[in-house]
C-alpha cells in the first residue's frame, strides 16, 4: 500500500495548501517541496522491491480485472522518481521565483500537475490513465496562463482547445475498447486484444495515439507547444518540457506496446519521430529572437528522438528511448530554470539581450553550457550516452529504413549543434557595453540547477547508476506477457 | 431503416461528435469554439452511455432480487460519464475564464485576430 502514497501525498499536499495558507502564507509555499521530497524518498526506497516483482495495488479490495489498480513496475517507478526529482527542484526554485499573486494557487496547481503525472505512469487502468491525464493537462492549461499576460493567455487558450480535442479522442477510444472487451484494465485488455476485430482496434489505437500525441508533441499535433512553453512562467516551462510531454510519450508507448502489441505501426512511429525531430530542430535553428521559444522547439526535436527510439521495437531500443528521456528531462529543466532568472534579470526574452551574460553569471553560465553540450551529445555528459545508444541501436537493426533514419538523426544533430553553439556564443563571447558587475542567481535557483548539472555529469561519466533500472524498465515495456501475468496472476 | 433504428444512439453520438469537431474547426469566434468543445464532449458521453445500454434495461440501482443482472444497463459507463462530465465542466470553466483574460488583452474574440505569438 506504500505505493499508493506516491499519488496520495501530492494530492493531499495540493488540497492542504489553502489550509496552510490560512495559518501562514509563507509556510504554504514550502508544501510542494516537502510533499515531493516525501515522494522521492518513498520511490527510491521502493526500488529494490520493484526490481524483483512489480507491486500491484488493488483499490477497493477487489481483484485486479474488476478494480482500479496501480501497477508499480520498474518503468512506472523510474518515471515517478524522475517526476518527483524534477518536481522537487522546481518547487524549491518556485518559492522565490514566483512573485505574482496568488502564489498559493501556483503551488497547488503545480502539485496537482505532478500528482497527475505520477498517477499516469503508475496506473494500470485505462480510464484512470485518462483521468490522471486530464488532471495533468487541466493544471498545465491553468499554469500556462498563470501570469495572466497577453502571451500566456493566448498560449493557454490554444493549448486548451487542442488538448480538449485530444482528450475527447482518448475518451472515444476508451468507449470503443470498453465496447469490445467489457473491461478497462490495461492488462485484461492486453490479454484479449488478439481475438478482436482489427478495424475497431485500429480506430481506437489511432485515436489513442492522436490524443496522447497532442501532449507528447508528435509532429502534426505540436502547434501548441512552442507558444505554451515560451509564454508560461519559466518554472512551469521546465515542468511542461521536462515532465508533461514525457508522460505523453509514456502513454503512447504504454498503449502501443502493452495494450495493443502493435508491432506493425512501429516503423511508422519511428518515421514520424524523425520527422518531428527534423521539424523541431529546423524551427529552433530559425529562431533568432526568443530564447524560450528556441528551447521549446528543441524540446519538440528531442521528443522526436525519443519516439524514434521507441519505434525500434526491441528491448535495447526502448532502453535507448528511456535513457534519452531521462537525459533530456534533466538538461531541458536545467536550461528553462537557468534562463528563467536570466530573463528576469535582463527584463527581456530576446537572445540579443543575453549577450555576455555567461561572464556576468559564471556559475550559471557553466551550468547552461553543461546542459547544452549534453543535449547536443558531447561526452562526458548524459546526452552523449543516450544519443550514442540510440544511434547504435538504430544501426544494429541492419535495415535500410532504420539506417536512413539514423543518417537523418545525425543531420538533425548538426542543426542542433548550430543553434546551441550560437546560444553559447551569445552567452560567453559577445561583447557588451555594461561589462563587469557580477550578478549571480539567488541560492534557491542555483541549488536546483547545480543538482541537475551534477546529475548530468554523473550519469554521463558513470551511466551504471541508472542503466540497471533503465534495463528493467525497458523489459517491463517490451515483455507484455510478463506484465499481464503480474497483474492478472495476482488474484 | 432497421439498422438505423437499432443503432440510433450511436448515430446520435457520432452526429454530436462530428458537429462539435466541425464547429471547432470552422468557427472563428472563441466562444463558439468552446461551445464546439462542449458538443464534442457531450457526443463522447452519449457514445459511452450507448455502449453500455441494453434495450429496455432498468437503471442500475439494486432494489431487490426480482430482477436479474441481464435486465440492468451496464453501470460502469455511467460511472465513467459522471467522471467525464465533471472533467468537462472543469475544462469549460477554465476555458471561459481564460477567454475573459484573452478578451481583456486583445479586445476581440475573433481567433484570426488573436495572433500575438507567431511561429
Amino acid at each position: 500500500m506504500v505505493a499508493s502514497l506516491l499519488i496520495a501525498i501530492p494530492f493531499l499536499g495540493a488540497f492542504a495548501i489553502p489550509l496552510f495558507g490560512l495559518v501562514s502564507k509563507r509556510l504554504s509555499h514550502y508544501v510542494p517541496a516537502l510533499a515531493l521530497l516525501a515522494n522521492l524518498i518513498i520511490s527510491i526506497v521502493l526500488i529494490p522491491q520493484v526490481m524483483s516483482a512489480p507491486i500491484i495495488v488493488s483499490i477497493g479490495g477487489w481483484a485486479p480485472p474488476l478494480c482500479i489498480n496501480l501497477v508499480v513496475g520498474p518503468l512506472g517507478l523510474l518515471l515517478a522518481i524522475l517526476i518527483s526529482l524534477i518536481g522537487l527542484l522546481v518547487a524549491i526554485y518556485g518559492v522565490n521565483y514566483i512573485q505574482e499573486e496568488p502564489r498559493e494557487k501556483y503551488h497547488m496547481l503545480l502539485l496537482c500537475l505532478l500528482a497527475g503525472g505520477t498517477g499516469m505512469v503508475l496506473t494500470g487502468d485505462i480510464f484512470n490513465l485518462f483521468v490522471f491525464f486530464e488532471i495533468l493537462s487541466l493544471s498545465s492549461y491553468a499554469l500556462t496562463a498563470y501570469n495572466k499576460d497577453r502571451g500566456g493567455t493566448e498560449a493557454a487558450i490554444k493549448y486548451l482547445i487542442q488538448g480538449s480535442i485530444g482528450s475527447a479522442f482518448i475518451l472515444i477510444a476508451i468507449a470503443f475498447l470498453y465496447g469490445l472487451f467489457g473491461t478497462l484494465n490495461m492488462a485484461d485488455i492486453a490479454s484479449m486484444v488478439g481475438g478482436a476485430d482489427p478495424a475497431f482496434l485500429f480506430i481506437s489505437l489511432a485515436l489513442l495515439i492522436a490524443g496522447f500525441g497532442i501532449e507528447a508533441a508528435i509532429f502534426p499535433l505540436n502547434a501548441w507547444l512552442p507558444d505554451a512553453h515560451s509564454s508560461a512562467p519559466s518554472s512551469v516551462s521546465a515542468i511542461l518540457s521536462g515532465i508533461a510531454i514525457e508522460t505523453g510519450a509514456y502513454a503512447v508507448a504504454r498503449v502501443t506496446y502493452t495494450v495493443f502489441n502493435a508491432d506493425g505501426i512501429m516503423t511508422l512511429i519511428a518515421v514520424v519521430g524523425v520527422i518531428t525531430l527534423l521539424i523541431g530542430e529546423m524551427s529552433a535553428f530559425r529562431q533568432k529572437e526568443d530564447v524560450k521559444r528556441l528551447l521549446a522547439y528543441s524540446s519538440i526535436g528531442q521528443m522526436g528522438l525519443i519516439l524514434f527510439a521507441f519505434g525500434i521495437s526491441t528491448q535495447s531500443g526502448v532502453f535507448a528511448a528511456l535513457f534519452q528521456l531521462v537525459s533530456h528531462t534533466l538538461a531541458k529543466s536545467l536550461l528553462f530554470l537557468a534562463v528563467g532568472y536570466m530573463i528576469y534579470r535582463v527584463g527581456s526574452k530576446k537572445l540579443s539581450a543575453f549577450a555576455g551574460l555567461g561572464r556576468k553569471m559564471p556559475i550559471t553560465g557553466v551550468m547552461i553550457a553543461v546542459a547544452v553540450l549534453s543535449l547536443v551529445g558531447v561526452p562526458p555528459f548524459a546526452g552523449f550516452m543516450s544519443k550514442f545508444s540510440i544511434v547504435r541501436v538504430g544501426l544494429q537493426q541492419h535495415s535500410a529504413t532504420y539506417t536512413g533514419l539514423v543518417v537523418l538523426i545525425l543531420v538533425a544533430t548538426v542543426i542542433e549543434v548550430g543553434y546551441f553553439l550560437r546560444l553559447l556564443q551569445i552567452l560567453f563571447f559577445t561583447e557588451t557595453e555594461t561589462e563587469g558587475k557580477r550578478m549571480e542567481l539567488p541560492l534557491s535557483a542555483l541549488i536546483p540547477i547545480t543538482i541537475l548539472a551534477a546529475l548530468i555529469v554523473a550519469i554521463g561519466v558513470y551511466p551504471h547508476i541508472i542503466t540497471h533500472l533503465l534495463q528493467e524498465a525497458a523489459n517491463g515495456l517490451v515483455e507484455r506477457s510478463a506484465y499481464i501475468q503480474s497483474v492478472l496472476g495476482a488474484l | 431503416m432497421e439498422v438505423l433504428h437499432n443503432s440510433m444512439y450511436y448515430v446520435g453520438a457520432a452526429a454530436l461528435i462530428l458537429i462539435g469537431l466541425y464547429v471547432i474547426l470552422v468557427k472563428r469566434n472563441l466562444i463558439k469554439v468552446i461551445i464546439g468543445i462542449h458538443l464534442l464532449d457531450t457526443g463522447v458521453n452519449v457514445l459511452l452511455i450507448s455502449v453500455g445500454y441494453i434495450k429496455g434495461g432498468k437503471a442500475p440501482i439494486f432494489t431487490g432480487t426480482s430482477l436479474g443482472p441481464a435486465q440492468f444497463v451496464d453501470p460502469i459507463p455511467q460511472a465513467l460519464v459522471l467522471t467525464a462530465i465533471v472533467i468537462g465542466v472543469g475544462v469549460l470553466a477554465l476555458a471561459l475564464s481564460i477567454t475573459v483574460k484573452v478578451y481583456q488583452h486583445h479586445g476581440t474574440l475573433d481567433l484570426r485576430k488573436i495572433k500575438g505569438l507567431k511561429w
